[in-house]
C-alpha cells in the first residue's frame, strides 16, 4: 500500500478505502449503468428460482421435495436492506475530510456503514448458510439446488453492484472537483 | 430536414415491427404476460429524462451526481428487468420460449427505437445525457 503515512491512524479499525483513481466522465455514466444492471441481474436471478418453484407443482405430479419458502428470501432482504445503507452514505463525510461539522459526525457515519457492510456479508452468508444447510445436506436433486446456487448469485452479485457503484461516484468526485478548481 | 423525415419514417417502422412481435408473441399463444415487456421498455428512458432535467436546473459541477445517477441507475433496472422477465416467465414455462425471444426482440425494437430517436432529435442537449 502506498498510502503517505497522514492517512494512518492507528486508532481505526476499519480503514475505508476510497480509490481516488481518476476516469472519465464516461466511465462514470458506464460504472452507474452496470450497477443497475448488476442489481436487476441479482434479484431477477432470485426471482427466477421463487417463480420455478412456485410453479414446480404443476409439472410434476406429485409434490416437489422441497419450496422456496420465507427464509430463502431472508438472505436477499438483508442484502437489499444493506446495498440501501451503503449507497445512503455521503460519501465525503466517510472520508472524513476536514470542515464537516464535529467529528462525531464521521464516526457515526462510519459507523452506519460499517452496519451496512455487515448486512451485505451477512447476507451473502446467509445465502451460503440456506445453500448448504436447506439443498445441500439433504441431497435433492439439480433442479432443486438450483434455488440455493440461485440465492448465492443474489447476494454475491449484489455484493458486486455495491462495488461498481461505489467505485463509479467516488472517481467522479474527484474528476469533477479537478474539473471546477 | 428530408433525411429527419425519413429518419421518422424508418423509426416508426422498426417501432410497429416491434410492438407487432411483442403482440404476437401474446396472441399466438393466447397468454398475454409478455405484453409486460411493452410496459417496461416503454417506461425504461422514463427516469433518465426525469432525473436530468431535474439535474440540469441546479448548479452543474457539483450537484449534478445524485439524481442523475439515480436515473441512470433506474433505466438500466428496467431495461435488463424487460430483458430478464421473459426468460424468468419461459424458464418456470409460464410462456413458450419461442414467445419469450420475440417479445425479447420486440422490446429490443421498441427501446432501440427510442434511443435513437431521442439520439437523433436531441442533438441540443446531448452533453448532459
Amino acid at each position: 500500500m502506498s498510502l503517505p503515512r497522514a492517512d494512518y491512524d492507528p486508532r481505526r479499525v476499519c480503514h475505508n478505502p476510497c480509490p481516488n483513481v481518476t476516469l472519465g466522465k464516461h466511465r462514470r455514466t458506464v460504472g452507474v449503468y452496470l450497477a443497475g444492471a448488476l442489481f436487476a441481474l441479482a434479484n431477477w436471478t432470485f426471482l427466477d428460482a421463487a417463480v420455478l418453484s412456485a410453479h414446480a407443482k404443476s409439472k410434476w405430479e406429485d409434490e416437489p421435495p422441497v419450496h422456496v419458502t420465507f427464509v430463502d428470501w431472508i438472505p436477499g432482504i438483508c442484502s437489499l436492506l444493506g446495498y440501501l445503507v451503503i449507497n445512503m452514505i455521503d460519501k465525503d463525510r466517510v472520508r472524513g475530510e476536514e470542515g464537516f461539522g464535529d467529528s462525531r459526525a464521521v464516526w457515526r457515519a462510519r459507523l452506519v456503514l460499517f452496519i451496512g457492510f455487515a448486512l451485505m456479508a451477512g447476507g451473502l452468508a446467509g445465502s451460503v448458510t440456506v445453500l448448504i444447510l436447506k439443498y445441500i445436506l439433504m441431497g435433492y436433486p439439480p433442479q432443486f439446488t438450483y434455488y440455493g446456487y440461485a440465492n448465492v448469485s443474489q447476494s454475491v452479485a449484489l455484493m458486486l453492484s455495491a462495488v461498481v457503484l461505489w467505485i463509479a461516484q467516488n472517481t467522479s468526485n474527484e474528476y469533477e472537483y479537478n474539473l471546477t478548481l | 430536414m428530408a433525411a429527419g423525415l425519413r429518419t421518422v419514417i424508418l423509426l416508426s417502422f422498426v417501432l410497429a415491427v416491434g410492438f407487432l412481435l411483442i403482440i404476437l408473441s401474446c396472441a399466438l399463444w393466447a397468454n398475454w404476460l409478455p405484453l409486460l415487456v411493452a410496459l417496461t421498455f416503454v417506461l425504461a428512458p422514463l427516469p433518465n429524462a426525469v432525473f436530468s432535467h431535474l439535474a440540469s436546473d441546479e448548479f452543474a459541477s457539483y450537484e449534478n451526481s445524485g439524481p442523475v445517477d439515480l436515473g441512470r441507475f433506474t433505466t438500466s433496472l428496467i431495461v435488463i428487468t424487460g430483458f430478464a422477465l421473459p426468460i424468468v416467465l419461459a424458464h418456470s414455462g409460464i410462456i413458450d420460449s419461442k414467445a419469450s425471444a420475440m417479445s425479447i426482440v420486440g422490446g429490443g425494437l421498441v427501446y432501440g427505437t427510442i434511443l435513437a430517436y431521442s439520439a437523433a432529435f436531441n442533438q441540443s442537449e446531448s452533453e448532459y445525457d
